[in-house]
């Protein structure tokens, strides 16, 4: 008898029906039927489902009450119309979907997983509704949502659905795939109710059949008419155990002529007693084209199956628990699978999910995370756990963080010498806004300062710098190149000595700018406490710093010292502060430095000395201008 | 677990650590590999917190391999007060040429080499003004590098040119101090502020900003954002004082599409999964971090975190870089961890 010969899109009507009565008999999730497409020959995709887990939104147009049946049958329905809007990739689906269908926000996570399955396609030998195809046995996958990729190609979608059991065996030439949210563990029984209540048929026409299982049961070796060169296969592969029926899709052949592994004999062995169960597991392929075209009576079936499972407790009991453990550890020790195709599951997985959701317009699941099988830092979340880590929060709250945006501003801003402004230390967050006033204020002396700044830049680059570019190193500069200046014209105008003149303007400028400088930076730090004395000599200042940069100011208008060599004559200018016995230290330290003063002149106004000292180098050394302005500034420095 | 002992009970293959002398607020992980070492060595930069002049940046080596992390004392520089943060270069011409950005007192950049480390650059806000306004944060374009915008509390964001050295742009961003910067494309950027909105700015048309959310109660500033890489149109942001994350979508502005309230104080710090666009990092005084996925329906009681990681004190800032999308650094104390995803 020929297998009803299915044509690879029809799916027998009642195939709904009788998935719905599958797994609302065990009380699963979900079922679905994958059939081998007619457009692609050798690949499995999504025939028909029955959708029978957690449902968060109802949406009917009825106002009756439905009863169980045909709500679940409605749900499958809302479902797989959901699917068609989705992927037919409107933009704007909302629009177009009438009120009473779906919308994605409405879905569980489990009926989620349902219709994304919905776009899933198999190769025949790839995932597990090909693999069960190809290798025409039952596959129990335990723990699903923890099982590898590669294994189970939708584990990932399974984990965020906490579908945890899911099992596969062929049928009429395609799949049924059933799953569940608990974990289940692998129940031949289960299997065997299910195939009676989509059959229909309680017993099968085994008459035959028994004599040569209670053969095959002792054999060791494999099964010699059974067949096949399935080569031993190591208990770690075990993930699926025989499906001794076979409904071969491809040939209607009668036979048991199934693959069978040696698999099949260590349980059976396991099973001494269990011929009978063993029995209904074989459903002949005319028993299942009777099956098809039964259409009623589904109620008797699952009564009848019923009475199965309840003769063989007895018997197997004992065994079964033992066979279930070998095969939780089995199903365990999953390795990697001989699945090549699995990675391209992946993909696939990853691309109908990204351009199926990428339509709808809600947050949605999105890519899983790397994580499945990695040791991670963080430990999943539990509401119960409470910050135990009881940082008392003694500080305030975001204390680094306020201070990062805060404080560190406030640092800076102390920091600037022009700190005149808004003495305002912005505690920003606590203070109110500025109003207009103020901020007109603000403004006015933004533009104050910006002026004052371009004229400082104009100013530091007419004198050339010596390296620092702050302010007060350019008015310092500045104060002297004006003063050597005016010396030249001076000198221009009543000497015409041209050796003076060269040597005089041999003191390179950066040697004055520097000696200038050095003086002031170092001043500038330890001086912070001398008193002002503004006494200035003419200088061509553009405000009155008033500010606490005055201090460095009095030096650089009081301190001066010229010095300028001509062979052996040493002509040295020095303008600074007046105090006991400075004239006295002057005069050692030039004739340190083997120089003859041969005329000096002195005066003192305003507690300024200034001192003119004409010499001549003793001997045949000789001491550079730096050397004699560097002595003499540490006898002024000195206190 | 008890998560007073999870710190000890924790196995050095999942959490490296780094004890810095002093306490650190900003990271930086580098976007290219060590030049001279192997792929496995990743630089990350750490700016000290102390509340002086005298800041450090230091460089440490982090290796995947031997799960180390270990400071490089020739690449270690001074920096004037703490660095307000810090960030590489996002797209790296060669491992060699590897830039650092810190922003204080003024951006500066800071070119990274094997032994030594350069000041390139210092960026002056204001040549015309006497001050220069302190930065708060800035952000690095990483569809155009050779922008970076930042942001001070002068209310004002600057959009610099660092090739050129110039300022490409200055804008009067917000009514008070600008906390916060973030690009989401070459010429788009968005800001949160003192006055508590987030507000998108596109450099073709500098005359309007879009407010996308303000916070409810008026003027409670918000002090972070995150735009959400992978998906251009989330964005994450945090209040003052507050333990909620706001989730945003830019396209319908005002209504936060989520705000997830399960740290059990204020949040500090947060990250978008930079492999995933439903993945968010978030940080808190709690001395939590929480991994959170957003999903296509919040439940009645809002949404969960999927996962967690405590710390022994109040976690500060919180990294998660698109080079190593398997660690999250963190930075507690003056401790920095670095967490396996």
């Amino acid at each position: 008898m020929a297998t009803e010969n299915l044509s690879q899109e029809e799916v027998p009507e009642n195939l709904k029906k009788q998935l719905a009565l599958a797994v609302r008999s065990i009380e699963w999730c979900y079922a679905i039927f994958w059939t081998i497409s007619s457009e692609q020959p050798g690949v499995l995709k999504w025939g028909d489902g029955y959708y029978n887990g957690d449902i968060k939104t109802r949406k009917t147009v009825q106002a009756e009450e439905l009863n169980a049946d045909q709500l679940g049958l409605q749900r499958s329905e809302q479902l797989s119309e959901l699917y068609a809007s989705l992927s037919a990739g409107e933009t704007n689906p909302q629009a177009k979907r009438p009120t009473a269908a779906l919308s994605p926000e409405d879905l569980t996570d489990t009926e989620w997983y349902y219709l994304v399955c919905m776009s899933f396609e198999f190769n025949v030998g790839q995932g597990l509704p090909g693999r069960t195809l190809a290798k025409n046995q039952t596959i129990w996958l335990c723990n699903a949502h923890q099982a590898d990729t590669k294994v189970f190609i939708r584990s990932l979608l399974a984990k965020s659905a906490s579908i945890q059991t899911v099992v596969c065996f062929p049928h009429l030439g395609g799949v049924v795939e059933l799953g569940a949210t608990e974990l289940v563990l692998k129940d031949k029984k289960l299997i065997q109710n299910m195939k009676t209540s989509f059959l229909e048929v309680p017993y099968p026409n085994v008459s035959k059949i028994p004599d040569q299982i209670n053969k095959n049961v002792r054999n060791d070796n494999g099964l010699v008419h059974h067949q096949v060169s399935v080569p031993e296969t190591s208990l770690n592969e075990l993930v699926e155990y025989p499906e001794v029926n076979i409904c071969s899709p491809n040939n209607g052949s009668n036979d048991f002529g199934a693959k069978q592994p040696n698999e099949e004999l260590n349980i059976v062995e396991d099973i001494d007693g269990e011929a009978c169960q063993m029995q209904s597991w074989q459903f002949m392929d005319d028993e299942i084209s009777n099956c098809v075209n039964n259409s009623a009576n589904s109620s008797d079936c699952i009564s009848q199956t019923c009475d199965n499972p309840e003769d063989t407790i007895a018997v197997s009991n004992g065994k079964k628990v033992t066979d279930n453990e070998m095969h939780e550890a089995q199903e365990f020790n999953q390795k990697k699978l001989n699945s090549s195709d699995s990675r391209g599951g992946d993909l696939h997985y990853q691309s109908v999910l990204s351009t199926l959701l990428k339509s709808s317009q809600q947050l949605i699941l999105g890519p899983y995370f790397s994580n499945s099988n990695k040791v991670s830092s963080f430990i999943s979340w539990r509401k119960d756990i409470l910050s135990s880590s009881q940082i008392l929060q003694t500080s305030t709250s975001q204390r680094l963080l306020k201070k990062v945006l805060t404080e560190v501003a406030r640092m800076h801003e102390n920091c600037q010498l022009e700190s005149g402004k808004r003495d305002g230390k912005r505690d920003g967050l606590s203070k109110p806004a500025i109003d207009d006033i103020d901020r007109n204020h603000v403004l006015s002396e933004r533009k104050r300062r910006e002026k004052l700044n371009e004229r400082y830049l104009i100013l530091g680059s007419l004198v050339p710098s010596g390296g620092k570019v702050d302010k007060i190193s350019v008015l310092d500069r500045s104060i002297e190149r004006l003063r050597e200046l005016e010396k030249r014209i001076e000198e221009l105008e009543s000497n015409s000595d041209v050796g003076m003149l060269e040597s005089r303007t041999r003191i390179k400028p950066c040697d004055a700018i520097e000696r200038t400088s050095d003086n002031y930076g170092t001043k500038k730090n330890g001086n912070s406490k001398k008193p002002l004395t503004n006494k200035r000599k003419a200088c061509a200042m553009e405000e009155p710093r008033t500010d606490n940069g005055c201090s460095l100011l009095r030096d650089s208008s009081t301190d001066n010292i010229t010095v300028s060599v001509v062979d052996k004559d040493v002509l040295i200018e020095i303008s600074c502060p007046w105090r006991e016995s400075v004239l006295l230290e002057i005069m050692e330290a030039t004739s340190k430095l083997h120089l003859d003063s041969q005329s000096i002149r002195s005066s003192n106004t305003d507690g300024i000395l200034s001192l003119t000292i004409k010499a001549q180098f003793k001997g045949s050394k000789t001491a550079s201008t730096g050397l004699i302005t560097q002595a003499i500034q540490k006898v002024i420095r000195r206190y | 677990m008890e998560n007073s002992t999870q710190e000890s009970n924790l196995r050095s293959e999942i959490c490296v650590t780094y004890d810095s002398p002093y306490p650190i607020y900003a990271m930086a992980v580098s976007n290219a590999a060590a030049a001279s070492a192997s792929t496995h060595i990743r630089r990350i930069a750490v700016g000290s917190f102390i509340e002086e002049f005298n800041n450090r940046v230091d460089i440490l080596s982090f290796d995947h391999d031997a799960l180390s992390l270990k400071p490089t004392p020739s690449l270690s520089f001074d920096h004037p007060y703490p660095p307000t943060k810090l960030m590489f270069h996002p797209t790296p011409a060669t491992s060699a040429a590897n830039i650092l950005a810190s922003s204080g007192d003024y951006l500066r950049l800071w070119d990274l080499r094997d032994s030594s480390i350069e000041p390139i650059s210092v960026f002056n806000n204001s040549k015309t003004s006497e001050f220069c306004a302190p930065l708060t944060s800035f952000d690095w374009n990483e569809v155009e590098p050779r922008r970076i915008g930042t942001s001070s509390i002068d209310t004002t964001c600057t959009i610099w040119d660092i090739e050129k050295g110039v300022v490409e742009t200055q804008l009067i961003a917000h009514d008070k101090e600008v906390y916060d910067i973030a690009w989401g494309e070459a010429g788009v950027f968005a800001s949160v502020s003192a006055d508590g909105s987030v507000r998108i700015f596109d450099l073709r048309d500098k005359e309007h900003s879009t407010i996308i959310y303000e916070s409810p109660q008026p003027d409670t500033p918000l002090l972070r954002l995150a735009w959400n890489k992978q998906d251009l149109r989330y964005m994450a942001t945090i209040l003052m004082d507050s333990n909620k994350i706001v989730i945003l979508d830019i396209r319908s502005p005002t209504m936060p599409v989520a705000e997830l309230e399960r740290h059990q104080a204020s949040v500090n710090a947060i990250a978008w999964a930079p492999q995933s666009s439903r993945h968010i990092c978030s940080a808190g005084d709690d001395g939590q971090a929480l991994l959170w996925e957003l999903p296509t329906v919040a439940g009645p009681n809002g949404i969960d975190p999927i996962s967690m990681y405590a710390a022994g004190a109040e976690i500060n800032q919180l990294q998660w870089s698109e080079v190593q999308s398997d660690w999250i650094s963190i930075a507690f104390a003056n401790k920095l961890q670095l967490l396996k995803v």
